[in-house]
């Protein structure tokens, strides 16, 4: 996450801090996963420990990506042999409303000031000693940038194909970054919040059903 | 190939007919072949649309690109490769997919939680039940409920799923069967399929998108006689088993097809995120069931099946035996289902609906209709509340993994706390799987590339989404 220096230009300190806060902290952890948690701290300055319903997630600045993966699959204490997934969040920012509790019509997502950004999660799964854990970083919403892992996971080539196409992240080394869903011409990234959804058009009189977020029913 | 017919205009420019993608991917094997001195003639043919006869010997020599798919019968849907061929052999392979994309993680997020169900069935369409699992248990788990399933709800998941299991793998047989020359195996795999969801029809009321199991448990509980009627399904699917294994475990022709085709090592299949009975053809015992057990699937006596030959053949035999582990699985569950409820306690979770079957049809039952209608107007109000708006979830983002047939089937699911999805992502094996193409095809003979996919299993449903 953004601390000072790191390539996230468009978060202060505070906002970062406010991220953070977001998921609650949870100190029931398996053993495993403790361990892996002591393994990763120790290695790596400034990563931050989340626990949520047992599951493990160290969220680290961009940067870092790469090393971490690396270790994570060379450490015999760590041993992922496999990269399970990789998956994208789109927090979009600015000021607008936050009903949570909306119950008809659509939900909002806008949480107050904070800057736009979009989580990456790499999940990672060792074999031997049996344990799945969550790498996270998160990106600035305009011109999202990070080097691509495929020198390390080979199925990275087409899980960060997706997350380009998806939410527009260009993985800088990635040897083949196209659409891969979406077609070739499309333009937009379908799963960023800011992306528009389309209403219907019917026949009837020239009416039109607007998009779903802009529904009052 | 299917649509690769047509006419040469030599140093024609390419592009003008939507193939830009072949065409470049044409220029770029060649930039890569040129540097490497390996291409003879530094001409570039163009079959746009017809005319094969008018193609010069010279390309004889020549690396030749051609589209397979993505209307092609056996490419198992419709996945488009472009395959790079030496004479008859497969220097490079760049699939192109996303023509069943239809959006449905995006879908998600506009409805209420339980509506998901809905959707995710559609995904992998011949394991829906595994992705209505899947989807499930992440909500369960963003719920904190996951202990609260009861056991009666999670041994009857577990039998739906391992019955699942074995008509996918049905399907496997037939389709790869059929795109191997073997119509026998493709009629057989098909009729014991039946067999499968004749059963999900009896449970679910459908074959397939059952939308049976819902977030805190299933939607109904198991109809009178399934015991029964599972029991003589399982003697019958386990004697069509043997039958299968007779018919081509020691058959020539299917030995010849398969034996020693496309291998993908151990290696190759960690590196590339490939998981489930491929991963298992190569030795490595590695299957969630037994690593990240759900819906208490561990108290069943079962195998892993592995085999180490890393070939067509060795997911074959795979397939079969896993075929017998879940038939096994399931006579366990059924023989000591417990009783009891089939849906979590919480009535802020669970659906209000009380079905009943009446002369008309199945239906809300007629108490439960006269309760909220005659006498609690809080029943009511508490039963449109819950249909119209469903029940929030708290914020946070979990990660469950189930192991289906064709490997692991992960769900990120994130929430901010309202009644809908903020975000679900599915980690589709056929998708991850597709990714290990290029490495599986190449160097094969183009008659091998389609045991090749075969034997991988895709299902363009999941992989588009």
């Amino acid at each position: 996450m953004a601390a000072s220096g790191s390539g996230n230009p468009n978060m202060s300190s505070g906002e970062a801090a406010k991220l953070r806060s977001r998921t609650v902290p949870e100190r029931q952890l398996g053993e495993q996963l403790r361990a892996v948690r002591d393994r990763l701290v120790a290695e790596f300055d400034g990563l931050e420990v989340v626990g949520f319903r047992g599951e493990l997630t160290l969220v680290c600045e961009p940067s870092q990506v790469p090393d971490i993966l690396r270790l994570c699959r060379d450490d015999p204490a760590l041993s992922c042999e496999l990269l399970a997934d990789l998956s994208g969040v789109h927090w979009p920012g600015g000021q607008r409303e936050v009903v949570a509790a909306e119950t008809t019509g659509w939900p909002r997502y806008d949480r107050g000031d904070e800057a736009g950004h979009i989580e990456l999660d790499y999940m990672l799964r060792s074999l031997r000693h049996n344990h799945v854990f969550r790498i996270r970083t998160v990106l600035p919403d305009d011109e999202p940038r990070i080097a691509s892992v495929t020198g390390i996971y080979r199925s990275a080539e087409i899980m960060e194909r997706e997350v380009y196409d998806f939410f527009g992240v260009d993985f800088t080394g990635h040897p083949d970054l196209r659409r891969i869903l979406m077609p070739d011409e499309w333009e937009g990234h379908p799963h960023r919040k800011d992306y528009p959804l389309g209403g219907v058009e019917v026949q009837y009189k020239g009416a039109t059903i607007p998009p779903p977020d802009q529904r009052s029913y | 190939m299917s649509d690769a017919t047509g006419a040469v205009a030599p140093g024609r420019p390419a592009g003008d007919d939507g193939d830009d993608v072949t065409v470049e991917t044409a220029k770029r094997e060649r930039a890569i072949a040129a540097a490497a001195g390996t291409l003879a003639a530094p001409h570039t043919y163009t079959v746009a649309s017809r005319g094969w006869e008018d193609l010069p010997d010279a390309v004889e020599d020549d690396l030749m690109v051609i589209n397979m798919g993505p209307q092609h019968p056996s490419t198992h849907g419709v996945l488009r490769m472009v395959l790079t061929l030496d004479g008859e052999t497969v220097v490079d392979n760049k699939p192109v997919i996303g023509y069943l994309h239809t959006g449905i993680e995006k879908n998600l997020e506009f409805r209420p939680w339980v509506h998901g169900v809905t959707f995710v069935t559609r995904m992998d369409y011949l394991s829906p039940l595994f992705n209505e699992l899947g989807y499930c248990l992440a909500v369960e788990k963003l719920l904190g409920i996951t202990d609260d399933v009861p056991e009666r709800a999670s041994a009857i998941r577990v039998i739906l799923t391992e019955l699942n299991r074995v008509s996918s793998h049905l399907v496997w047989l037939a389709t790869g069967g059929m795109e191997l020359g073997s119509t026998t195996a493709m009629i057989y795999g098909f009729r014991e399929r039946e067999t499968v969801l004749d059963m999900f029809e009896f449970v679910t009321g459908l074959r397939m998108n059952h939308a049976f199991i819902r977030p805190g448990g299933i939607a109904q509980d198991l109809p009178e006689g399934f015991a029964g009627r599972v029991t003589t399904a399982i003697a019958e699917l386990n004697d069509r088993i043997d039958e299968f294994e007779d018919l081509l475990t020691g058959n020539p022709v299917w030995v010849e097809r398969n034996k020693g085709v496309a291998i993908l090592t151990a290696e190759q299949c960690l590196d590339l995120g490939v998981t489930g009975p491929v991963l298992r053809s190569t030795g490595i015992a590695h299957d969630l069931r037994k690593a990240a057990p759900y819906c208490g699937i561990d108290q069943y006596d079962f195998d892993v099946v592995v085999t180490d030959t890393a070939d067509a053949f060795g997911r074959y035999l795979v397939r079969i035996n896993e075929m017998r582990q879940s038939l096994r699985i399931v006579s366990q569950a059924v023989a000591r289902l417990p009783g009891g409820p089939v849906m979590v306690a919480d009535k802020k979770v669970a659906w209000p609906a009380q079905l009943a079957l009446g002369p008309d049809g199945i239906g809300n039952s007629p108490e439960y209709i006269s309760k909220i209608m005659g006498q609690s107007m809080e029943a009511l109000i508490h039963h449109f509340k819950l249909v119209t708006q469903g029940f929030a979830v708290p914020e946070g983002q979990v990660y469950c993994a189930v192991e289906s047939p064709r490997g692991e089937l992960g769900y990120h699911v994130t929430s901010n706390g309202t009644n809908k999805p903020y975000r679900v992502k599915v980690r589709d094996p056929s998708f991850i799987h597709i990714g290990a193409l290029a490495d599986l095809t190449a160097g094969l003979l183009l008659p091998d590339v389609i045991a090749g996919v075969a034997s991988l299993d895709p299902v363009m449903g999941g992989v588009d989404r």
